[in-house]
């Protein structure tokens, strides 16, 4: 094997060239392409919303009126209950003195 | 500097081989190269984990529809050549590198199928000639080809010639340092002795060479 350069090649010779640009262009190139089928393969994004972090599921039974009163809640912070059950325990850990999770 | 856009839409026609056989040698020869890596096989990006790359070589990867044209016009720049790695289907994405190409090079096994999906390829480029209403130099390598040449392989390529068509030569052969440059990472220089690595080294030297005169020919017409 050698290590030496095989051929040189003198790429000063070479100069960039413009190929034009621009969304016009592109599109130009994309119907171009379609005709002959080279169409968008990618992936696309699911659509709706991004699944909530909230994964965590408590098991509460509670009187009536209070049930009636965390919903009316929520609703008017325009937040799910579990949201309002969340802020209730920050205050509990803070009365009690227990070190609330992140 | 010359971007240079591998192209087919079939599979296995030998792309990412080309891809690194060219992009090395013409490292070896002095050329700043950065090697694009647009494959969902990312065979350009298993080459570069092998072992560190080349001198003068880098390697981009992660390449989308939205993000080819920005990325290979931040990589056309004055000191550096272009190589673009394709993957092997019909998609947007093929049709967009092959929008900023100097040079498109289609590899194809000397058989009917490869020359019937390859031909795609070439309209394809007829086509964005078309609405880009720019010449783009595109030439065809046989890919794996044994040192018996044959009758099929003259057919097709008496065929692609009658039909104007550039095809280049020496045909990049049927070797196994090829196929190791993907074992062990690096150029015909620095991977173990497989095989004929004389044979294999001028046969790369070869064929970039002529994919080089192609590139200062095409730019001297339009340079005049």
């Amino acid at each position: 094997m050698s290590d030496g350069k095989a051929f040189s090649v003198d790429i000063g010779s070479l100069k960039k060239r413009p190929k034009g640009e621009g969304s016009q262009q592109t599109a130009a190139v994309d119907k171009a392409a379609e005709k002959l089928g080279f169409v968008e393969r990618e992936p696309k994004r699911k659509g709706g919303r991004a699944p909530s972090p909230r994964t965590g599921q408590v098991h509460a039974k509670v009187y009536p009126h209070v049930q009636e009163q965390i919903a009316a809640e929520a609703r008017l912070k325009g937040t799910q209950q579990g949201v309002v059950i969340e802020e209730a325990w920050a205050l509990y850990c803070e009365k009690h003195g227990i070190e609330r999770q992140e | 500097m010359p971007v240079i856009v591998i192209a087919s839409p079939k599979g296995g026609a030998g792309k990412s081989t080309t891809a690194v056989i060219l992009g090395t040698e013409l490292a070896q020869a002095g050329a700043q190269v950065t090697m694009m890596d647009c494959d969902p096989n990312q065979s350009l990006s298993l080459w570069s984990q092998r072992s560190a790359l080349p001198d003068r070589m880098r390697l981009v990867s992660d390449l989308t529809e939205a993000s080819i044209i920005k990325s290979i016009k931040e990589c056309d720049e004055d000191g550096a050549l272009v190589v673009v790695d394709l993957e092997g289907v019909a998609s947007r994405l093929v049709s967009r590198a092959i929008s900023q190409a100097d040079l498109v090079i289609i590899p194809m096994r000397p058989t009917t199928l490869d020359a019937n999906i390859g031909v795609r390829a070439l309209a394809l480029i007829a086509e964005e000639e078309e609405a880009l209403s720019r010449e783009i130099p595109h030439c065809v390598v046989f890919t794996m080809t044994s040192a018996i040449q044959p009758r099929s392989q003259a057919a097709i390529e008496e065929s692609l010639i009658g039909q104007g068509v550039d095809v280049v030569k020496p045909y990049l052969m049927q070797r196994a340092a090829y196929a190791a440059l993907f074992e062990f990472g690096g150029n015909l220089r620095t991977i173990p002795a497989q095989g004929n690595m004389q044979s294999a080294q001028e046969n790369a030297q070869g064929f970039a060479q002529a994919v080089f005169a192609r590139l200062t020919r095409k730019s001297g017409e339009q340079g005049a």
